[in-house]
Parts: C-alpha cells; structure tokens; sequence
C-alpha cells in the first residue's frame, strides 16, 4: 500500500496514525474493483514469468514504451518525482559488548543472562515491545536488516538507521511459519496461525465466521480455541501430520475466499487457517558466515557452524521435529485458483515449473528468472517451499539443492533510511561565499564548489584580456617539498629538469606515471635550495600527494612533503592592468625587472604575506597569490577594492576555460586521458630524454622509438560552429580522432579547439573534418596558440 | 619576510591603510549557535622528526612515531614554531576546529570507537582528527570542509533536540 505518498508500506505492521492518506498499490480503480484484473483473466496466458525476455523485443525503438508499461504494472508502486525529501533520516554509530536480535522468550533471557553476568553493554532489538530488563537497553520497534563484514549489524528503527558493532551478537529471531501451495492459497481469507493470533490477540478482530484448519504441526491446531473463543465456527480441522489429503484447493469469488475443497468434499467458509511448519529465520546467521544445511528427519533447513561471537539462542536453533513435511504442493483437483510460490512476486507453481522446462534448473538460476524469493519477504515465505517444489520437478533432495544465497537487506528498508542524511560533503574555498554573494553560479568540479561564472562567461574572458580580471584559484593542489634531497626527488620524479633552477623561478611541469602517461601538471617553484612549492590540478592533489609519498617512501631520500592545499588560498590577478593593482597593494617592485616572467617571490600583499607566483594560464600578464585561507575573504575583497578605478572583475572557471584555450594551455583530464603522454600532446621539449632517470622515462623512450600514433593539436572551425567535445575528426568517412576542448573565442571571435588527431593530420593549416549533429564541418589544424603565439603578453 | 611566513596567520601586517583579517571557514554555518565552538584559529603546529624532544608543558597529539600536532594558544604560535624541534609546518590555517558535547551527538557523526580516542577517522563524512575530554569533544579537519562539517554538527543537534 502507499501511505502519505510512500509506496511499498507493510500495512499489517505500520501503526496507524490519525489524517495518513492510504492507497491501494497496483489497482486500477479500487481493490474491489480492479480493471487490472483484466489482465489475470484474459492475460495470464499471455504473460508468463519472464514473457519479457522473449516478447516486446522488436521493434527495439518501442522498447522504453513497452518497458515503461510493464514498470508502471509491475506492483513496485510510483515515486512523487517533483517529491522533495519528506523525513529526516539519522545515522548513529553503536557499540555494545552483546547485541541480542529478537525480543522473544529466547532474545530476552538471552539478554537479561548478560546483563546479570555483567558482561558490559548489552542491547536488546526487536520488532515490536520488549519488555524492560534491568541493565538492558532496549530498541524497540527495531530490526535488524543484516549482518555485514567486520560484524557489522545495521539496526532499522524507523527513521534512525543504528550501525551497531558489538563483542557478541546474539541471534534469535525464531521461525517462520510457512504457508501450503494448493490453488487459491492467495484469495483474502487465507491466513497463517500467526496472523490469526495477531488479529484476536492483539487487536480483538473476528477473522471470520467459518473455519477451516489445514495444518502440518501444533501451530495451526493451536489456534483453535483461539477461533473458538472468538466466535468462529470451526468447520473442519485437518492434521497433516495424521492423514494427507490427495486434493486442497480454495475457491473465491472476487478475490475473496467463499469455500475450501479438501478430496472433494466443499465446505462453505470464509477462513482458511493454513501452517506448513516452521523454518527457523537463520537469514542474518548466515549472513554471519553460519552454514545452512538441509535436515531432512524435519525437512527444514538449519543454521550450523556458527562464526565466532555469534550465538543463536531459542527456536531459531530448535532440533526437535515438531511437523511432518508437507507436499511441495496440493493437487487442487478441479480448482481453477492459481496454486502461488511467491505472494510477493506473483510467482505461481506453474512459473517454476516452466523456468524448470525452460532449462533453468539451478535454484539461483531459476530464483533470477522469476524472481521467487526476491520480493518484500525476503523468501521468508517461500524460499523453503519452492525449494521443496524444485526437488519434486527434478527429482532431487532438498538437500542437494541447498538454498540460495542470503544476502542483505533481510527486511525492507526504506531508501531514505540508506541515504541518510541529505547534506553532502563539498569543499569550499576561503571565498566561497564571496562568490555566491556576488551572484556566481557555481558548478562542481570534484569535490570541489567552484563559481562557472558571474553571469557573463564570455564578457569575463574578453576583460580579461582588455582590462583586469581577478579569479579565486583555491582549489590547487599546493605542495611543499623539503629537504636537502628536494631538487634531486624532483628531478626524478617529472620528466623535465628542476636541479638547475633557481631559486625565485618557477617551470611548469607534467608528472607522469611509470608507463609514461599524463598523470598531473602544474608548476614548481623554487622558494630555497632546499624548497620547493609545487601546485597540482585541483582535482589531481589527493593522487599526486599519495604518488608523491609512495616515491619518497620508496627511493628512502632526505625530504619532506606536506600538503599545503587547505592552508592556502590562491587567487589570479589577470590582465593588462594587473601590474598596477598589485603594485598599490605591495612594497616590493613588481616591474618586469622586479618580478619577470616565471618568477616567484614573497611578499607582503595588502598587509599579507603572500607567495607570488607570476605565470600565465590565462594567457596574459599575470599574478597569482597564495596566502594563509582565513585571509581569502580580506585579500579578495581588497583587491576588488583597489581595483575598481581599473577596471577589475571576477571571472569563473567557465572563462577561464576559453581563455586558456586560446593559448592551448592543456587541461589534464579533459584534454588527456588515460592513454595521452608529453611526446604526443604536443610538450617534447618537457621530456629531457638525457637525464639519467626519471618515472615513466622508459617508456617515453619507447614512445619516440616507436613513433607517435596520434598527436595533440589545436583547431580552428571554418564556420564558426562549435563542435561538441568528444566529437569524432573524421577522415574518408572514417573516425580519424576526437575533439577534447571546443569552445567559441569572444576575443578572436572563432570557434577553437583541441583535438587528438592522426599524425599525418598534425600539420600546420591541414584541413580536417568534424562531426556536428551529424554532419561534417571543416576546420584547419593550428600548432601554435591561438593567443599571443609569441607569449608576449604573458612577458609584458 | 622569511620563508614559509605565507602559511601563517600572524605574520600579517596593518598600516599603509591595510587592516588584515581573518575569517572563520566556519563563521557562516554556526552564526547564531552557541553549542558548538570554532576552534579553527587555534594554534596547530605539525612537527615532524623526534617528537620525543618536544617538551614543556605542550598539548601535544601524536599521529605518528615521526609526527606530532601540538595544540596552542593563537598567540603562541609564533614563539612556538621558533622553539619546536625538527620540521616545524604551522597548520593552523589547513585545519578547521570545532568543540561540542555529548556522546550522542558524536556518534551519529563517526564510526570512531569513542572509548579509544584520540583517533584519526571519518566524521561528517570527511577525514578528522577527534579529541575527548569527558564529553566534550574536539574535532580538527581540513577546512575546506568545515562549512559541510559545521552544517551536519548542527543538523545532528537539531535531530536530537
């Protein structure tokens, strides 16, 4: 039933509250008068279990159609998908020294022995009220949905989800009783015993007025007086355990149980109290790591071989036969109701028998194929019997056959519940807020919030250029490496040179993995002898960190490496009026001669001990500046301050994007992939193929040796259409390579790209072929950037 | 200036017009909260090396046999940093802090065994550093994470009002 918009609620078990809004799930119209009956009547035929698989196939364009439909009458209920999350959901982490699981005559004596042995912490979960024991802790209504790795037993108590690791678990959750197969064990009327004893136990309800008991143990023969006392008349009893009867059948008119056929005799009722025996509920026992086996002297399946700290206690462990194995199935005789495996799953004795004809003789197999034992119930209810059923059609044991798999969940549980709480964990810059406040969109980009834009991608770029631009780069990786083997550990760690640098200058570089592929870049700086700041990608530092301490750990040299990327705060002063801000906020010379190109230097900025890093990702005269982050807010706000007679604005990563295309500045990840390395993405002079060793060294080798397959160019569109990133080069109707980066340059006012190609394709001015929503546009290849090819804006 | 002066926060200098501040990663999440407080500017000071030279009468928490956080005043950093033996990184800034209390409450943000702390695990869903003084709790985390942290320590709290 759907409750207040959930679908898929136990009703029999979920407390009624006052105003709930409750739905009838998978009817047409109401229960009573379904139209969807139709389709048992004049579809069954037409529909057995798995039709899908071999109807509705063609034509493949109608399949979402036709998938659509079956979705909608496959009894799953619907999700409000404007919905928004309606509860709040909790997760709270539990220790205890004994957790005991089941609160029955076992669970709690098991329970109050612990709390008088005074073993420690000790927890009580069941499903309905427990009673309170002194030194226990008792959650209640709870339950426990399975048992995990390490021990780990997640305990389902409504709206808080309890992860509990406990010394000892205790398991008893007793038995199940199991229902008979006969035709019409599903009509409305037809009850276990312990339904039975729930109605007129608990809630005083008459379950009916005529009765008739089928039943293969104490169980159904208990409920009896029960009956009696409730007013029921009892029409007939049948013990299976004394006599067997050849035919059971139920007949129901609209659904609703009217009488019961047994060896034909009719007897008039409105109530079928049925009992197959009981299996013990050794689910989360197994899931510990327990055994099952088959026990055929009393035809169930028991847990044995219990893991260490796991116990069972009560019926869950009983070993006296109570039942007489009954019939994998009645013969209904002349009935005409269907004889149902799985309530759950709509899965009839006559699906297994067809899964079983159509090949499927494994019992997992046969459980995927139609679905017996997969549904709310977990096979609590027919799991045994359809493996009874099995070994009757194969001529087989039950033992033989053993039981499928048990996994978690053992119960239903709602997938608010598994998610959890609904925030997730992002990073943020030190001026985060700063940008939401200035109306940034702001966009993903790992872990990360990173503004896209201010609203005008484009604009920004094209400011950047013209005036002033000021851009919060935060997100960088930031290293330090120290010691007096740092240079060394460099040189061997990037396939480009760093022993010979400088101290105050700065070199890009590209970090490789051992097969010479792209794994990072960034640039190095060299802030002592013995010092040197690295910055990685944004999304790249975690793995460069690791990859950074693996290599220290592994060549065992004298240096240090400490993250830095959370300390500081960068931004990225740009433009062509950059020099000037930055000289009005600084005391040291910020002239070319002061601070050239790929210089690096420290300073105090606007009262703030900065790093300057003067490099240029956006292609122009360029600061960046890393500072301590709790001072990102003051620093950006003064900048924009000071800035405004010139002209600054912020920018985003969006704009930055177009910009750094302009220069063919690549973007590792984007431009790259798994496969890419510096030879063919266009960077050989990073490779210095004649130092004595460095990561990946040898396979770069191989690459020259062996030639380039594809290479790493740029692109201009003839039409100014810009393709869709990944789209395919194509060269005599064939693919010929694929666009990393397209975007359209408001500055130069042309569609540019990048793009892997072939390497006869790898020339200055070729013409090549791009796919666009299906057709192929021209475009010329460019080897050099599309932006101040020469750099002498980046040097201005 | 001297070398590494840019990852510390009391190096700045006022005049010229400039009043340097600081602001809290998590100043905007616990605005108006009185029951969790920022630790964020607390001195945190890594040192790496022979953490058994380290004396006086210092908070210090080891991570590992070579590396240990020693927890100060803001104001006492700087002398600090002068005085600790071996690399001395100031990571004051990298780290976000926050104290609050209550057993409960940790336990729906950590799987940490809260008998056996200090510990280093997940909370909120991010890496930190947990402290524990009866039951008051200490967390130290990177703090680009701290508003995400500081918003799920209030959400927890108001679950359990």
């Amino acid at each position: 039933m759907t409750v207040d918009g959930v679908p898929n609620v136990r009703v029999c078990v979920e407390p009624v509250r006052e105003g709930a809004t409750v739905r009838a799930q998978n009817v047409l119209g109401s229960l009573d008068r379904d139209l969807l009956n139709v389709v048992d009547r004049i579809g069954g035929p037409f529909t057995p279990v798995g039709f899908y698989y071999r109807t509705m196939l063609r034509p493949r364009r109608l399949w979402p159609q036709y998938e659509r439909v079956l979705r909608n009458l496959a009894g799953l209920g619907c999700l409000d998908k404007s919905g928004r999350r309606s509860g709040r959901y909790d997760v709270e982490h539990r220790r205890a020294d004994v957790l005991v699981i089941g609160g029955g005559e076992a669970g709690v004596a098991a329970a109050r022995a612990a709390a008088e042995n005074s073993v420690g912490s000790v927890v009580l979960v069941d499903e309905r009220a427990a009673p309170h024991i002194d030194g226990v802790e008792t959650l209640a209504p709870a339950r426990a949905i399975g048992f995990y790795e390490g021990g780990l037993v997640p305990v389902d108590a409504g709206n808080v989800l309890y992860r509990f690791r406990a010394g000892k678990v205790v398991v008893a959750t007793g038995t199940v009783e199991q229902p008979l197969l006969f035709p019409g064990n599903d009509l409305v009327g037809v009850l276990l015993p312990q339904a039975v004893r729930r109605l007129v136990d608990d809630w005083a309800l008459k379950p009916g007025d005529r009765g008739v008991i089928v039943s293969a143990d104490g169980a159904g023969l208990d409920v009896v007086e029960q009956l009696r006392r409730a007013g029921v008349e009892i029409v007939e009893v049948v013990d299976l355990r004394e006599s067997l009867p050849s035919t059971l059948a139920a007949n129901g008119r609209r659904g609703r149980l009217e009488s019961v056929t047994i060896e034909g005799r009719e007897l008039a009722c409105d109530l079928l109290v049925m009992s197959g025996g009981r299996q013990p509920a050794y689910s989360l026992l197994a899931q510990a790591g327990a055994r099952v086996e088959y026990d055929a002297r009393r035809g169930i399946f028991v847990p044995v071989d219990l893991p260490a700290n796991v116990e069972a206690a009560g019926s869950v462990t009983e070993t006296e036969p109570a039942a007489a194995p009954p019939p994998p199935s009645f013969d209904g005789g002349d009935a005409k109701g269907r004889c149902f495996v799985c309530i759950c799953e709509d899965v009839t004795e006559k699906d297994v028998k067809r899964a079983l004809a159509e090949g499927f003789d494994s019992l997992e197999l046969a459980k995927r194929y139609t679905t017996v034992t997969m549904g709310p119930c977990q096979g609590r209810l027919c799991h045994l019997p359809s493996i009874r059923l099995y070994a009757r059609e194969t001529g087989s044991d039950e033992g033989a056959i053993g039981t499928t798999t048990a996994r978690p969940p053992w119960a239903p549980v709602s997938l608010g519940l598994l998610a959890g709480r609904g925030l997730e964990p992002a990073k943020r810059t030190a001026i985060h807020h700063r940008h939401v406040e200035l109306g940034a969109t702001m966009m993903w980009t790992g872990a990360w919030r990173r503004p896209h834009s201010y609203g005008d991608a484009a604009g920004e770029a094209r400011h950047v250029h013209e005036a002033l631009g000021l851009i919060d780069v935060s997100t960088l990786g930031k290293l330090l490496v120290e010691g007096p083997d740092a240079a060394a550990f460099l040189e061997l760690l990037y396939p480009n040179r760093f022993a010979d640098m400088k101290v105050g200058r700065v070199r890009y570089g590209v970090l490789g993995s051992d097969a010479g592929r792209i794994m990072d870049d960034g640039t190095i700086g060299r802030i002592a002898d013995d010092r040197f700041y690295v910055t990685t990608t944004s999304t790249g530092a975690d793995t460069v960190i690791e990859w950074f301490d693996w290599w220290n750990a592994v060549w065992g040299m004298d240096v240090e490496v400490v993250n830095l990327t959370g300390a500081l705060a960068a931004v990225n002063v740009a433009g062509p009026r950059s020099r000037e801000l930055l000289g009005r906020l600084t005391d040291v010379d910020v002239s070319n001669e002061g601070i050239a190109y790929l210089d690096t230097k420290e300073a105090h900025v606007a009262g703030v001990p900065c790093l300057i890093l003067r490099i240029g990702f956006v292609g122009e005269l360029g600061y960046e500046l890393h500072f301590a982050s709790p001072y990102g807010e003051y620093l950006w706000d003064t900048l924009l301050e000071r800035g405004k007679d010139l002209g600054i604005r912020p920018f985003g990563l969006e704009p930055q994007r177009i910009l750094r295309l302009e220069k063919m500045h690549i973007i590792v990840g984007q431009d790259t992939d798994s496969e890419s390395n510096v030879l063919e993405a266009g960077m050989p002079w990073i490779a210095k193929l004649d130092k004595d060793d460095f990561v990946g060294k040898w396979a770069l080798e191989h690459v020259q040796a062996r030639g380039f397959r594809e290479q790493l160019v740029g692109f201009e569109m003839a039409n100014g259409v810009v393709p869709a990133e990944g789209g395919q080069i194509v060269l005599d109707g064939r693919s010929a390579g694929r666009v990393t980066s397209a975007r359209m340059s408001p500055h130069l006012g042309k569609a540019i790209g990048m793009a892997w190609v072939r390497p006869q394709l790898a020339v200055e001015d070729a013409r090549i072929e791009i796919k666009v929503d299906g057709r192929l546009e021209a475009a010329r290849v460019r080897l050099k950037p599309f932006f101040d090819p020469k750099g002498e804006r980046l040097r201005a | 200036m001297t070398g590494l002066d840019f990852v510390s926060l009391d190096r700045a200098v006022a005049g010229d017009g400039f009043e340097p501040r600081l602001s809290s990663p998590l100043c905007r999440a616990l605005e108006g909260s009185d029951r969790v407080l920022d630790l964020s500017f607390l001195g945190k000071i890594e040192v790496r090396g022979d953490v058994d030279a380290i004396n006086g009468d210092l908070e210090v928490v080891r991570i590992t046999p070579q590396r240990a956080l020693v927890l100060c005043a803001p104001e006492e950093a700087a002398a600090l940093r002068d005085r600790l033996p071996g690399m001395v990184i100031d990571m004051t800034a990298a780290l976000a802090g926050l104290e609050l209390h209550g057993v409960r409450t940790l336990r729906r943000l950590t799987d940490l065994d809260l008998d056996a702390l200090p510990a280093v695990g997940r909370v909120a869903d991010v890496p930190c550093l947990v402290l524990r003084n009866g039951d008051s709790f200490r967390l130290f985390f990177p703090q680009e994470y701290g508003h995400s942290v500081a918003e799920v320590v209030l959400d927890v709290l108001k679950g359990l009002e």
